[in-house]
């Protein structure tokens, strides 16, 4: 009975002291629309010449920040949004593209539109060699790719919640929803498929395609 | 005629200028505020329901905001007084351009400072809370703004020292704004908002530019009775002169044509004198507009737009050149004018010169 409790105690204590300084449980979204901005804000704030590139777990990182402050003095929820968001984002450097701008008499390449009226829709397609193709929506795009494979460096296109610039060869469509895009019915593009099956539930939509599903027959059955 | 077209130009461009002025103020606001209510009173939420938004798809970002009023009894004056966090973003650019307030320190406007000055606080100023006791809070510097603000009596503060002055416990915010980036789901994801919050207002942008574009837009009382007045005079003075000649200027012609002018070359004389006078009209009227409006910034037109209201403050109207506005006033003024003169000119012309002057 004696040990039964001392060893309850003993593991509690364990399970405490871990999760002082353990990986804290958050959900993705907060994670992406709150405390990674707030940590990027922190960072470009109050980290002018610290060198953070040192530690090699998440652990060390927070106890760092917290002890030897080489940010300064910031409260306990400061320093959670920071080190996560150095820890997720700035240390795994991942490809982020720039925003899909374009100017007022940019046209798309396949049916001629103007893109500056409808800029959610703007996608592109780049060359090695730099030329670049701007579509207004993603059935000119498709049609343009199915007919130019060759060569092409990156097709980007703007996922339809964030409108953030994302890769079209991972991004995931749905055909079939409620929501039409400048030319008529669209493949509504996604960065994840969790939100491509959120919006398919939530308009009407029919199906999921990742990028390499997509055939030529199925875009032009949208021009109906 | 001159000063019909200058009552009606100065009143379309007071009205667009304020048209820019509200859409300015709503670009700061955020897409969507969640205010809870109880009893159908504004009351507070906590600030971890943020995280309930941020599940959303389509919500981009959600903070909790603290601003409220604060009544200083001895100049009988409310302050608007905004909270921030140092680190989150949020929606008003004015609270993210002002950084590093210092703790117990504040940011104040103007119009704020010349009354703490009145009252002899120069470096400080005393917030009395509910319950009695005084919160002291220096004064960092002026507010580092743009633009003119709508209430010029702001301040900002930290988050913390908000809250106290508030009596709002740690986690206790006053509402959240929430911003969907891509405007075509701004409406559903409204709709999903009611559902997790039953109990609580949300109010939408959109709804808000509605609301300030039915109050201030042409068809509504103001402009309506202006217009009615100009367009009134308007078209006693075309029928006045539509209605015929009178004798003297019928003798007139009746000269021209004993002298051997054809009926085209009186059309042609008549054609000029009324296209001189109302372009003259046109363009001394603009002009007079264009001065009072935008240089006198419209003393008196301009209290008849702005005070019934009460949602857009005293304001300064910015220079811009309406085309449609002004090619409006022209084909209204102009055509119709040299219309006027021709009409009953070609009438009496045609007549045998020696009947008219008889």
């Amino acid at each position: 009975m004696f040990t039964n409790k001392i060893s309850k105690l003993f593991f509690l204590f364990t399970l405490l002291s871990v999760s002082l300084f353990a990986y804290p449980q958050i959900s993705q979204d907060v994670k992406d629309k709150k405390i990674y901005p707030m940590g990027e804000k922190i960072y470009n704030a109050k980290c002018k010449g610290a060198d953070l590139t040192q530690f090699k777990t998440y652990d060390t990182l927070f106890s760092s920040l917290q002890k030897d402050k080489p940010c300064g003095d910031l409260n306990r929820k400061h320093t959670v949004a920071l080190s996560l968001y150095l820890w997720d984002v700035k240390f795994k450097n991942a490809k982020t593209y720039k925003k899909l701008t374009v100017s007022k008499d940019a046209k798309c390449q396949v049916c001629g539109m103007f893109l500056h009226g409808h800029p959610n829709w703007v996608s592109r397609i780049n060359y090695p060699k730099g030329e670049t193709y701007n579509f207004d929506g993603m059935k000119c795009m498709f049609k343009f790719y199915f007919n130019n494979k060759e060569g092409i460096k990156d097709i980007l296109v703007q996922d339809y919640y964030t409108l953030q610039t994302i890769n079209a060869r991972k991004a995931y469509f749905v055909v079939g929803s409620d929501v039409y895009g400048p030319m008529g019915y669209e493949l509504v593009p996604f960065k994840d498929k969790k939100s491509a099956t959120i919006f398919l539930l939530e308009h009407n939509g029919k199906k999921i395609y990742s990028f390499d599903e997509v055939t030529e027959h199925m875009v032009r059955n949208l021009d109906r | 005629m001159s000063l019909l077209i200058a009552l009606l130009a100065s009143t379309l461009f007071i009205s667009n200028a304020m048209k820019d002025e509200y859409n300015k103020i709503i670009s700061t606001y955020p897409d969507i505020v969640i205010t809870n209510q109880k009893a159908l009173r504004d009351s507070t939420i906590d600030e971890n329901e943020v995280n309930k938004l941020l599940a959303i798809e389509g919500v981009s970002s959600a903070v909790p905001r603290v601003w409220g009023n604060y009544y200083f009894l001895n100049a009988d004056k409310k302050f608007l007084i905004l909270g921030k966090d140092e680190f989150e973003t949020y929606p008003n650019p004015l609270l993210n351009e002002n950084l590093d307030i210092k703790n117990h320190s504040m940011l104040i406007s103007l119009g704020v400072k010349k009354i703490l000055d009145d009252n002899y606080y120069h470096n400080y100023f005393n917030f009395i809370e509910s319950n009695g006791s005084i919160k002291k809070m220096q004064i960092q510097s002026l507010l580092n703004t743009k633009e003119s603000l709508k209430n010029p009596l702001v301040i900002i503060m930290n988050k913390d020292d908000a809250q106290e002055i508030f009596q709002y416990s740690k986690n206790e915010v006053t509402d959240l704004a929430v911003t969907v980036v891509n405007r075509s789901e701004v409406a559903f994801v409204a709709t999903k908002i009611r559902i997790l919050f039953p109990s609580a207002k949300v109010s939408i942008k959109k709804d808000l530019r509605v609301f300030y574009e039915n109050v201030y837009n042409l068809r509504s009382g103001f402009f309506l009775t202006v217009f009615i007045i100009t367009f009134f005079t308007f078209f006693i003075i075309i029928y006045d002169k539509v209605s015929g000649l009178n004798s003297e200027q019928r003798y007139e012609i009746g000269i021209l044509k004993a002298l051997g002018w054809r009926v085209g070359d009186v059309l042609s004389a008549k054609l000029y004198e009324g296209l001189i006078v109302s372009l003259f009209s046109y363009i001394l009227g603009i002009s007079m507009a264009f001065i009072y409006v935008y240089l006198l910034n419209a003393p008196y037109l301009k209290d008849i737009f702005l005070n019934n209201y009460d949602l857009i403050g005293d304001f300064k109207i910015v220079f811009s050149v309406d085309y449609n506005t002004l090619s409006l006033l022209f084909l209204l003024s102009v055509p119709i004018y040299i219309a006027a003169t021709i009409i009953p000119s070609w009438r009496v012309a045609t007549l045998e010169a020696d009947e008219v002057m008889r």
